[in-house]
């Protein structure tokens, strides 16, 4: 029998049992939608994630040292905190055998408590404070990095532009070079120089949101003055919007401004850097590591660490996400096992009620495989209609979904997916009821009735 | 055995099991039809006649004997070759007609040609002739249940026919007939016969035997030449 013949039949059959079809296709169709949102979903997902990470480079790694938080900074202490840490790297540099744990002790012992003053907090914690020396400590002795910096941040009351009272932002202290480490770009001005650095100066960068929030445009903000903590500040330059991060600096909501300059008017040594570096190659990234912590370990025993890289922030984020899509289709193929339950049920009760046409088409001469193709058909047919009126229904579905804040991203791929998964259910479920039917003796089929 | 038997069987069993009973419908049946014969069967109701008929027609095994058709030992046959000499040797008239419901008159009548791998077109042409010799030229779009019992027979006998087969197998093809319609239906057969078809008839009905170029008579599985 040809095959175009068959699929008149099974059309035929398909077109007089309308009602019977919808009811056996809608776990197809519910299978099918749930395949189509969830590979939307995932997608979805995976278009945040990258979209987060835009601004990050892979190769980063941010080392930093987890701080007890502090209250507002005095200025006597940051003041003995500040020659504390400089009096133990005079100590490490002139005697590196000895001195280096009495350097730490003289921290514990005597500068701690000095800064601490009548705070309730354990005297236990030791306070570390990474420096551009422990930059430069890592950047000589740990190969395979192309760049490196050191920032921190701290809240500061801002004045000046539209601002009514005071307002607190985010003011960060940078070197040079950060702009160009986390690709920022600048709309207008130059980002802060090195020199900026070395002599102090009171000149500041503002981000895009931050300069349009006090000065109501970043052109206008370009060279006025901003107020921070009661100094007036520059502004050389307004960078060009960044969009929101998942890591580091919030930039479109920040203040830069020389890292020195900082540490002299805002802080002094009570900051809680991070240095971020840059491996040249991503691949050395779980040994640069490892350096890494030899390096700080030698300045600071038995001191934790955070180094977070940018690719295994990133890899979580992908990781925890791809989590979520594999338990969704995990939910889909489930859906999909009580849909072909539901088909093959429908199927071996119709294969019941037609036994009288089995026993009459192999009477005829109908082969065994034609009346397995036939039926297997109908299976087919029956979860291809059901895939494609599921693939309309998730269509339907999305924008409900997409309103109540979950990112979908619907794809050819995902219902060319969805639609494959609906022949093969059906084609899998099919095949039973078929096959008992093809082997059925003429006479018995025929006398069923 | 001869070239031009066109049925030869030897020593034919058939038992149905009924519970612990064996039920023995045919017991130990020689039958012999030549090429070209129209032969009848005769017999009384629950006699065997239908058993019989469905192991001519290939669509029942037999429990021992053999059974040779155009010398082909169908006893022995797989149910591959079985499906292919239906479909192309034998024209098989149902005593309850048996049409598919789901499909139209003109549908059901060319299944076997679709079968055999005709287009739709070509199969419909072949069987025009037929069709409007059974006068169901004005019915082909109806379905089955919405026919007379004598024009279900009728369409049964089409489709039997079109497929132009060697041997016409006809169980009780008037019973369901008026006087003239089952009269015509013989005329046909007379003339299928005459034109050299192979005929084997079942009926209970001495006039319809009449018809038949012998009778031989089936009484409790036994067969009486
Ligand atoms: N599938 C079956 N299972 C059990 N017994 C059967 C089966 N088919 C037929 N029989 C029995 O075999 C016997 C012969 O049946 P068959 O149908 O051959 O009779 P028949 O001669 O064609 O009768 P009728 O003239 O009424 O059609 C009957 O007694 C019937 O009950
Ligand atoms: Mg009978």
């Amino acid at each position: 029998m040809r095959f175009t013949q068959i699929l008149d039949l099974v059309r035929i059959n398909l077109i007089q049992n309308k009602f019977k079809v919808l009811l056996t296709s809608i776990g197809i169709i519910v299978g099918a939608a749930t395949i189509v949102c969830v590979i939307a979903i995932g997608r979805g997902g995976q278009a945040d994630v990258a979209e987060q990470f835009r601004n990050l480079n892979a190769g980063a790694m941010d080392i930093s040292c987890e701080q007890p938080q502090k209250g507002s900074s005095s200025r006597g202490a940051n003041a003995a905190g500040a020659s504390v840490r400089s009096a133990s790297n005079t100590a490490k540099k002139t005697d590196p055998s000895a001195s280096k744990q009495s350097g730490r002790s003289e921290k514990n012992v005597s500068g701690y408590p000095a800064e601490l003053g009548g705070n309730t907090q354990t005297k236990s914690t030791r306070r570390i404070t990474l420096s551009v020396d422990d930059m430069d400590d890592i950047t000589s002795a740990v190969a395979g990095l192309s760049e490196a910096t050191i920032t921190y941040t701290t809240k500061q009351n801002i004045y000046g532009g539209n601002i009514e009272d005071t307002e607190s932002y985010t003011v960060a202290g940078t070197l040079s070079d950060y702009a160009r480490l986390s690709n920022l770009s600048m709309l207008f001005g130059d980002y802060l120089s090195d020199a900026d650095n070395e002599n102090k100066q009171k000149v500041c960068v503002l981000g895009y949101s931050a300069a349009k929030k006090i000065f109501g445009s970043a052109d206008q903000a370009y060279d006025s003055l901003v107020y921070i903590a009661d100094r007036p500040y520059t502004v050389g330059g307004v960078l060009a919007q960044q969009g929101t991060v998942e890591s580091g600096i919030s930039a479109d909501e920040a203040i830069f401004i020389p890292y020195a300059t900082g540490i002299k008017y805002l802080t002094g040594s009570n900051i809680s850097p991070t240095i971020t570096i840059i491996a040249s190659d991503v691949d050395n990234i779980s040994s640069i590591i490892d350096n890494v912590k030899a390096v700080l370990a030698q300045s600071y025993p038995d001191a934790e660490f955070t180094i977070s890289d940018a690719g295994s922030k990133m890899e979580a984020a992908n990781k925890s996400n791809r989590t979520l899509t594999l338990m969704l289709i995990a939910m889909a193929c489930i859906v999909f096992i009580i849909g072909g339950i539901g088909i093959m049920n429908v199927l071996f009760v119709s294969v019941k009620e037609r036994t009288e046409e089995i026993g009459i088409l192999k009477a005829i001469g109908g082969s065994k495989k034609v009346i397995l193709l036939e039926f297997i058909m109908e299976a087919c047919c029956i979860s291809l209609i059901g895939g494609l009126l599921g693939v309309l229904l998730s269509f339907a579905v999305t924008p409900v979904l997409t309103g109540f804040g979950l990112r979908m991203e619907l794809s050819v791929t995902g219902a060319l997916i969805a639609l494959g998964f609906c022949i093969v259910t059906g084609t899998v479920f099919g095949f039973y009821p078929a096959w008992k039917a093809s082997r059925l003796v003429p006479v018995e089929a025929l006398s069923s009735e | 055995m001869s070239a031009q038997h066109m049925i030869c069987m030897h020593n034919v069993c058939k038992s149905y099991k009924m519970g612990s009973e064996q039920l023995r419908v045919l017991k130990n049946v020689d039958f012999t039809v030549n090429k070209g014969e129209f032969t009848a069967i005769l017999g009384p109701s629950g006699s065997g006649k239908s058993t019989l008929m469905n192991i001519i027609g290939c669509m029942d095994n037999l429990d021992s004997g053999s059974y040779e058709l155009n010398g082909i030992p169908i006893h022995r046959t797989k149910e591959k070759e079985l499906a292919r000499i239906r479909n192309h040797e034998i024209g098989f008239i149902f005593q309850n007609y048996h049409l598919i419901p789901t499909y139209n008159v003109m549908q059901n009548i060319i299944m076997p040609l679709l079968m055999r791998g005709q287009d739709r077109k070509t199969a419909e042409r072949n069987c025009r002739e037929i069709i409007s010799m059974l006068g169901l030229s004005d019915r082909l779009a109806h379905k089955p249940s919405e026919l007379s019992g004598g024009q279900r027979q009728r369409v049964a006998i089409a489709r039997a026919l079109c497929s132009k087969p060697s041997l016409l197998l006809a169980d009780e093809p008037t019973g369901a007939l008026d006087q003239s319609s089952g009269a015509e239906v013989l005329a046909l057969f007379k003339k299928l016969h005459e034109m050299g078809n192979t005929i084997v008839m079942i009926t209970h009905d001495m006039n319809v035997a009449k018809w038949a170029h012998r009778t031989v008579d089936l009484i409790d599985g036994e067969l009486i030449q």
